[in-house]
């Protein structure tokens, strides 16, 4: 079972929690919104699930929950000078909120400042702790706390088959078009009745919720957290799952962190040189495929082949004919009154 | 009146765009806007949609003042519109793309689109039923399926007019829907804007193309220089002299 070692497994645990933080950046940009905030709002979240599991002594599920809604209030506050903003500048701006985040938790006493917070507890141990007090040590041939850690990577596979559901249907749906639309041409997207800063401000919110409970999750899995981890260096890392993977599909994000997250391990054998494969690949990706390995008309075809994508039922509706009869009745009363 | 415009100017910085324009247009009327390049035909329509707001004067859509009203609450409130360039939305089908222009008639959100309620199927399945009117009408119910970025130019520009339909309004504002077109699209054009018009809906339409204008037209204003110069049916403004100025310049004395 050497598979099933606890690194291993904890380098799976690591590549869920770093898909969630690309598709919080992938959501925010299926409305043409690059922010570079996901780290901060990451820290939001891992901070205020840490405080509430260690200091309060509550369920890591609320302190997760809560987490990801404070990081959604505080992208809500700051939504509201960051949503009139484009391009570059939103880039910059939340690249900034990030740091002013980070300065924050580091010169506060409740988070333990420079030194972070330690003694988390780990989603695993107390699953662990479970099989152990359920007396489950050692089902088919493997002992507890692997079973802890392989439940622990059943949750997190489970958050993010929801959060994957959640973008694939939204995507699919009319908000998904408004979103697509606001992509696109915001300009004409106004013009066809469609509420910008409202949607704009929906997708920063929920962006910055995913990325809060990405941070929660993920100060329960390392049990513990300091503020480097959340640096320029974070922001950097989070955005090229995404742009690896794809930026216009929500599996790009998925596939992204699954390549960036193992690519470093694979390639331990290399030591020093390891950094210089990563960045070459990097450099010809972006020269061969710019939009990332998957693209929409990739994923359309492949949901095709296997069946997941037919044309769209369209039903018989009679709405212009009435229409058409109703004027030519109102004509035709008119031209009487007239008689 | 379904749109009456009153002393209505537009500034940028010190340069007037447009200078006092009164009119208004009928309900159920084609009323036409000519006048040379940077007359400020655009410009009255990005006022009358409030993607600027005015500098002076009044609009009044069907009674309600449209002066500081947001773009997508014009459109609410009956005001959709075409863009001089083609302004479709990438990576979506023609079928979508009608059905974004339906987004403020529907009511679908974040909870009801995820958890997929059933009146969200509901509205969604009877919304594709609709668009594929809209794209009867305008004679793309073969390209549903296709992107809408990769049709041809004329097909595009219908497409563009079927999106805006789609937002239900009272009034729609075209702005050059020929440009670029051969006789036979422009004539299928002037075919459709006469159709728009069977279906109750106003219809304002800024064009180069005189012949067009002429034949489809009720009544029409004419702009020079941010200025309105001439108003009247189309043999009016065909004899009336400003215009012919405007258009062909000052015969030297």
């Amino acid at each position: 079972m050497d598979l099933l070692n606890p690194y291993y497994l904890q380098i799976v645990m690591f590549f869920i929690i770093n898909a969630i933080m690309g598709i919080s950046i992938y959501f925010t940009l299926t409305t043409g919104q690059l922010s570079l905030g996901a780290a901060g709002f990451m820290s939001v979240g891992a901070y205020v699930a840490a405080l509430i599991t260690l200091k309060a002594d509550l369920p890591i599920a609320v302190g997760i929950l809560v987490g990801g809604f404070v990081a959604a209030l505080v992208a809500f506050i700051i939504g509201f000078p960051t949503v009139r903003l484009r391009g570059l500048y939103l880039a910059i701006a939340t690249l900034g909120f990030g740091e002013v985040v980070r300065v924050i938790f580091l010169n506060m006493e409740v988070t333990n400042g420079a030194l972070g917070l330690s003694g988390i507890p780990a989603i695993a141990q107390e699953m662990t702790n479970y099989f152990y007090e359920l007396d489950l040590d050692d089902v088919m041939g493997l002992d507890a706390m692997t079973w802890g850690n392989l439940v622990t990577i059943f949750i997190l596979l489970a958050i993010l088959a929801l959060i994957l559901a959640f973008c694939i249907r939204i995507n699919n749906s009319r908000v998904g078009r408004a979103f697509t639309a606001i992509k696109a041409d915001d300009h004409a997207a106004e013009l066809m009745g469609i509420n910008v800063v409202y949607y704009k401000m929906a997708a920063f919110v929920i962006g910055a919720f995913i990325a809060g409970i990405g941070g929660g999750l993920y100060a329960h899995i390392t049990n513990f957290i300091n503020p480097t981890d959340f640096s320029y260096h974070k922001v950097v890392q989070i955005l090229l799952f995404p742009v690896f993977g794809g930026t216009n599909v929500v599996w790009g994000s998925v596939l992204g962190s699954f390549i960036l997250t193992l690519l470093p391990e694979v390639l331990r054998f290399l030591a020093d040189y390891r950094d210089i494969i990563y960045g070459a690949l990097l450099v010809i990706l972006m020269a061969v495929r710019p939009d990332g390995i998957l693209t929409e008309s990739m994923m359309d075809t492949i949901n095709r082949k296997l069946g997941f994508k037919k044309s769209p039922y369209i039903p018989e509706t009679q709405v212009l004919t009435e229409r058409f009869e109703a004027y030519k009745r109102k004509m035709a009363a008119q031209a009487e009154e007239k008689e | 009146m379904l749109l009456e415009l009153n002393n209505v100017s537009k500034n940028f910085g010190g340069v007037a765009a447009l200078t006092g324009i009164t009119f208004g247009v009928e309900q159920g009327e084609i009323f036409g806007v000519i006048g040379p390049n940077g007359a400020g035909k655009t410009t009255l329509f990005n006022l009358i949609t409030g993607v600027f707001p005015v500098s002076e004067g009044e609009i009044v859509f069907d009674g309600m003042s449209v002066v500081d009203i947001k773009p997508h609450r014009t459109v609410e409130m009956g005001i959709s519109r075409t863009f001089q360039n083609i302004r479709l939305f990438g990576n979506m089908t023609a079928l979508e793309t009608v059905l974004t222009g339906m987004h403020c008639r529907t009511g679908s959100g974040f909870w009801s689109s995820f958890v997929r309620t059933k009146r969200q199927r509901i509205e969604e399945e009877r919304c594709r039923g609709i668009a594929y009117e809209f794209l009867k009408l305008v004679d793309l119910a073969d390209d549903a399926e296709e992107v809408a970025t990769s049709l041809p130019y004329g097909k595009q520009r219908r497409l563009e007019i079927a999106r805006a339909l789609a937002t239900h309004p009272q009034l729609i504002l075209l702005d050059e829907p020929a440009a670029g077109m051969n006789d036979s699209e422009t004539e299928s054009l002037r075919k459709l804007i006469g159709r728009i018009r069977d279906l109750g809906i106003t219809v304002v339409v800024i064009e180069h193309d005189m012949a067009l204008m002429m034949n489809i037209c009720d009544r029409m204003v004419v702009f020079n220089f941010g200025k309105k110069i001439a108003k009247g049916t189309p043999q009016e403004i065909q004899q009336n002299p400003a215009v012919i100025e405007a258009y062909l310049g000052k015969e030297d004395a």
